[in-house]
């Protein structure tokens, strides 16, 4: 077991040792004055002023802000990626009829949204909402279509032959064929979902962590901007090791997660 | 405010477009500006007015005028939302997110100029009017070889946003120093991001506000012109506004927040301290640089004659097509 699991404490052991020497690089080339001070604090200064932010409620209720913001767009996402996805994945006509239009308006950035979000919207978070869910959705839809086309032909075939219906074949063919795909599709949404979140925080003004950085910027207050662009590193890394933990958990099954079986 | 200069044309497209749907759902009364009713069963409510603002210094007075309870003398309860420079705010407005707005006097007059419905209600920041000692400032490096704005002249200077009040501040200091202020090439940076450009020499000069201007003076930077009082006595930079269909409907609140807002203008300009103080709630801006800045003044009425002269000079750069119609666009 601990010789295929991906991340044992090994893995969580190197992990450490990276985002040490990080920190230590970014202390080494503040201090040598490689790069100037006043402009990028040492690491240990902007950890200082991380200190203060998390002793104060302002920024406490940002990150609430910032996490509603994530966690309700990935949902949105989620849901309508895995329903617009098995829907167009089961009607060939559908496929055929969608495939150029989803490639039109999967590379549109987001952000380019945001005159048209924030006049309809405002600044409130359904702005945010609408640039998170549309950036995350295609991740999901994609992976979704790709995985139901994965199908394995004799698998399909053995389950009409056995006389499978259409949702007994959707549950036990399909499903478990497409999840590896969509779990890919989630985690990579994830991430997108929060630079997304973060992005329209900052560029709109909504409240949140974003929102925190703008008024940083224009505050001159170097190490507190820093601070919190930490957090939304940190914030990262959490959710990746989240959305890993539950890949592995929900594909406990597959051959991907489980490893090939000693001989 | 930098980031959406392109952004910025097309929302005020894209406002003209949606005013009409948007004034329609004002009217009938689903916003916050519909309690205005509710005062008449109970004479104590308040009038909920949202107001957008940018974190910045200019707004410290409606900070302070909350603080000291000059709106709620009036019956107004301020809800104060921070975003990120005009462009979010006057479509804001203009749908009825916000009854109010904050915004500088050139990007007002360019969403009037392209049929965008807004009225000017207040003054909202001035130029002290005194050379060297504004709250903004063209400045160049320490040692820089440049000593007035007439040798900008081919150089690059950095400005917050391109086509906007402060390019046709910088060209105007050009020109009145004797330079020709064609030959000056702009580039669009962040305030915050300026201190270190400067340093670094990736520019050879900027248009810099406070707090950011207290960071490059402590790197010793040399302040050669002060563009907002080149452009006109005491010029009027920022205004508070409305949607002409606010102004229309709800003339008893815009008068009443009007009235509120002259006495926190009036207030911030003869309390400094306080101002710095109101400054530390809503900034982060470091407390030692908070003691460095020069404050801007807060007269409680617009410069007429300041917008005219920077309006005709918007014209001769290329910024406006024609002369604002002040009459219009001022209260």
């Amino acid at each position: 077991m601990s010789r295929t699991a991906p991340a044992g404490p090994r893995g969580a052991a190197l992990g450490t040792a990276g985002l040490v020497a990080f920190a230590a690089l970014w202390e080494a080339v503040t201090r040598t004055g490689l790069v100037d001070g006043r402009f990028l604090p040492p690491f240990s200064r902007t950890v200082a002023a991380l200190g203060r932010e998390l002793g104060d409620g302002t920024f406490w209720s940002a990150l609430g802000d910032t996490l509603t913001g994530w966690a309700l767009g990935l949902a949105i996402a989620t849901a309508a990626g895995i329903a617009a996805g098995f829907v167009i994945a089961l009607v060939p006509y559908l496929r055929r009829a969608t495939a150029s239009t989803i490639e039109f308006l999967r590379p549109i950035p987001s952000v380019a949204l945001i005159p048209l979000v924030v006049l309809v919207y405002g600044t409130e978070i359904a702005s945010v909402l609408v640039l998170v869910v549309y950036a995350s959705f295609w991740q999901v839809l994609v992976q979704v279509l790709y995985g139901a086309q994965d199908v394995d032909p004799v698998a399909e075939e053995t389950a009409r032959a056995y006389g499978l219906g259409p949702w007994a074949r959707l549950r036990h063919v399909l499903w478990p064929t497409a999840l590896p795909y969509l779990m890919t599709g989630v985690r990579l949404a994830a991430a997108v979902a929060l630079i997304l979140a973060i992005t329209a925080e900052l560029v709109i003004g909504a409240p949140g962590l974003g929102n925190l950085i703008a008024v940083a910027q224009d505050s001159q207050a170097v190490p507190e901007m820093y601070a919190l662009i930490l957090v939304t590193g940190l914030l990262g890394v959490v959710v990746n090791v989240g959305a890993r933990a539950v890949e592995r958990r929900a594909l406990a099954w597959h051959q991907s997660v489980r490893g090939e079986v000693p001989v | 405010m930098r980031r959406q200069s392109i952004v910025c044309t097309v929302t005020a497209v894209l406002a003209v477009v949606l005013a009409g749907c948007s004034s329609g759902t004002g009217s009938s009364g689903t916003g916050p500006a519909a309690s205005g009713s509710s005062t008449g069963t109970g004479a104590a409510a308040l009038v909920d007015v949202k107001v957008g603002v940018i974190p910045i210094v200019d707004v410290a007075p409606i900070y302070l005028g909350v603080k000291q309870g000059f709106f709620a003398d009036q019956g107004l309860k301020l809800s104060l939302t921070t975003a990120q420079g005009g462009a979010a705010i006057v479509p804001g407005v203009v749908s009825g997110q916000f009854q109010f707005g904050f915004s500088n006097v050139l990007s007002l007059m360019l969403a009037e100029q392209n049929g965008v419905p807004i009225k000017a209600i207040s003054n909202g920041v001035a130029s002290t009017g005194v050379a060297g000692k504004d709250f903004g400032a063209l400045v160049v490096k320490k040692g820089s070889a440049i000593t007035s704005a007439k040798d900008l002249v081919g150089k690059k200077v950095a400005i917050n946003t391109l086509k906007n009040i402060n390019e046709v501040a910088v060209r105007d200091s050009v020109q009145k120093a004797g330079g020709d202020p064609s030959k000056v090439s702009f580039v669009e940076l962040g305030f915050d991001a300026m201190p270190a450009a400067l340093a670094k020499g990736q520019i050879d000069a900027a248009l810099v506000v406070e707090p950011a201007l207290a960071t490059v003076k402590a790197q010793g930077a040399t302040v050669i012109a002060s563009p907002y009082v080149d452009v006109a006595p005491e010029l009027t930079v920022a205004m508070y506004f409305t949607s002409t269909s606010y102004a229309q409907q709800h003339a008893d609140v815009v008068k009443e927040f009007r009235t509120a807002l002259a006495q926190s203008l009036a207030y911030a300009d003869g309390h400094p301290d306080d101002v710095r103080a109101v400054l530390g709630s809503y900034t982060k801006i470091p407390a030692d640089t908070l003691k460095q800045i020069t404050l801007p003044s807060w007269p409680a009425d617009v410069n007429r004659a300041s917008l005219q002269t920077l309006g005709q000079l918007a014209v001769g750069y290329g910024l406006l097509t024609k002369a604002p119609d002040l009459d219009t666009l001022l209260p």
